[in-house]
């Protein structure tokens, strides 16, 4: 089968992997000078910064996307990260973390609770696995059973550093399935070589297999023939294909094939592409000698004004900095409301940051915000249409293809692999 | 060189200008070191570098 793949982003390049490896003739056109789209390195004053995504899976080496790279045989080392982190304010009732703070394990999070709250969280824990909560957001799920707002603050960390969205705009139902995902894969993992390591080695795999890469070639159309997808048009040529896959998300993809899809015959595509909503977050790169953070997972920061969380990746791969540097990022989301002040933003998150790590010597590298068309997701989770187009034999894969329970790049994986069981059976 | 309002601030062109001439803070701004090589132009994401015809 001759397969076009649009756009050489993870989904992208994850879906040409596969199938180059399953025999199939596979091109690969992607716009930009640089492949991996949001999940590659920026070599950046000697450093390993990224082009969007932190340097960490977040089901680590057991999830998802270590499985398909798996399958593929990319050659990647994922490595586990030793625990998460909750920084706490020294005293309950403090606000913030000026008078002093303290880190407690995640597993640990029940304990600032009063024993009342105690006994109910670790009632609903268990109950919970068997009859997941249903038809609300996960904040007003968590006031309807706890009235102390400390389980919302961490609601609001947690889902601010995994999907850069608050409580109050998530499913419960969707949270529910990534913890379960939590059980089932385990945490967060660090790849060696950050993001590149995996984009990089999955290139290597399309090559091998007789794939071509062509990067600095936009993609003008997507042909239709006989009501189904035929190849693409590039620079005014024709490259026919028995499958096209795009990266680019759907609005985009629609784009693409505008004199097929019409909104009276595809209406209801079209309102499903109207619904999407991408999420914006600031990511936030720090350069310090000594360690800011201490281990290689996430150190969540409920008790800042905006940072979510941060993580110190040359805990595990010190190549990603210069010799004797380690780079520290924190992400924080940004409320829809909020992508017009931005500066505001940041100057928030660096303000966090000097009370989150006071009287450590720390530079800010580079300071990277993401919304609307290139944004942390191009759909939030939980709500995007899937990897399915009104035209056969054409899909969507990529972070706005996710499906549900997917965190990020593992939400992408999940994508990709239901895309090739249609595809392969 | 000029940023038009397409830019989202991701910082891609400063990592690739070598003149260290792009700052970022929620949006980029080309500085007096440019040297108009237009080589970040093509990395934007997002179509927002404008090169002078």
């Amino acid at each position: 089968m001759r397969v076009v793949v649009i756009g050489a982003g993870l989904g992208g390049l994850l879906s040409a992997a596969r199938l180059s490896k399953a025999g199939n003739s596979i091109e690969v056109f992607e716009r930009l000078p640089i492949t991996g789209g949001r999940f590659t390195n920026l070599e950046y004053r000697g450093f390993q910064l990224s082009s969007g995504a932190f340097h960490m899976l977040p089901h680590g080496p057991g999830g998802p996307l270590a499985k398909l790279l798996k399958e593929i045989g990319a050659d990647v080392r994922i490595v586990r990260s030793e625990k998460t982190t909750i920084r706490m304010p020294l005293e309950k009732g403090d606000a913030d973390y000026r008078q002093g703070f303290r880190d407690i394990p995640f597993n640990e999070f029940q304990k600032p609770l009063s024993n009342r709250d105690r006994l109910k969280s670790a009632y609903l824990i268990v109950s919970t696995r068997k009859y997941p909560p249903e038809g609300s957001t996960l904040k007003e799920w968590i006031s309807s059973q706890v009235k102390d707002e400390w389980l919302v603050k961490l609601a609001d960390s947690f889902c601010g550093w995994s999907l850069s969205m608050r409580s109050d705009e998530v499913s419960v139902e969707e949270v529910f399935e990534i913890i379960e995902n939590l059980y089932r894969f385990g945490g967060p993992g660090v790849p060696m070589g950050g993001c590149k390591g995996i984009t990089g080695a999955l290139e290597k795999v399309i090559t091998a297999n007789g794939g071509t890469i062509r990067t600095k070639t936009e993609v003008s159309k997507i042909l239709v023939e006989n009501g189904k997808a035929a190849g693409v048009v590039v620079d005014g040529t024709e490259h026919k294909a028995d499958l096209v896959i795009s990266n680019i998300g759907h609005a985009a993809t629609a784009g693409l094939c505008s004199e097929i899809l019409s909104k009276e015959k595809h209406a209801e595509y079209f309102r499903a592409l109207e619904a999407l909503q991408p999420s914006a977050g600031i990511k936030i790169c720090l350069s310090a000698e000594e360690p800011l953070i201490g281990h290689s997972g996430v150190l969540l920061t409920p008790y800042a004004r905006r940072i979510n969380g941060i993580n110190e990746v040359t805990q595990v791969d010190p190549s990603l900095a210069p010799p004797g540097k380690h780079l520290t990022m924190s992400h924080q989301h940004v409320a829809p409301e909020n992508i017009g002040k931005l500066e505001e933003e940041i100057e928030m998150g660096l303000q966090d940051l000097k009370e989150i790590f006071p009287g450590k010597k720390y530079e800010v590298l580079l300071i990277q915000s993401y919304h609307d068309s290139w944004p942390v997701n191009r759909a939030s989770s939980g709500t995007d249409p899937g990897n399915n187009t009104p035209i056969p034999d054409l899909y969507v894969v990529g972070d706005g293809a996710k499906g549900e329970g997917g965190i990020e790049v593992e939400g992408i994986a999940l994508g990709v692999a239901r895309t090739m069981e249609k595809i392969l059976g | 060189m000029k940023i038009n309002d397409n830019c989202v601030g991701c910082g891609q062109c400063t990592s690739f200008c070598r003149q260290g001439a792009i700052v970022v803070m929620g949006k980029a701004r080309i500085t007096d070191a440019c040297v108009e090589c237009e080589i970040c132009a093509p990395y934007c994401p997002v179509k927002a570098i404008e090169v002078p015809i």
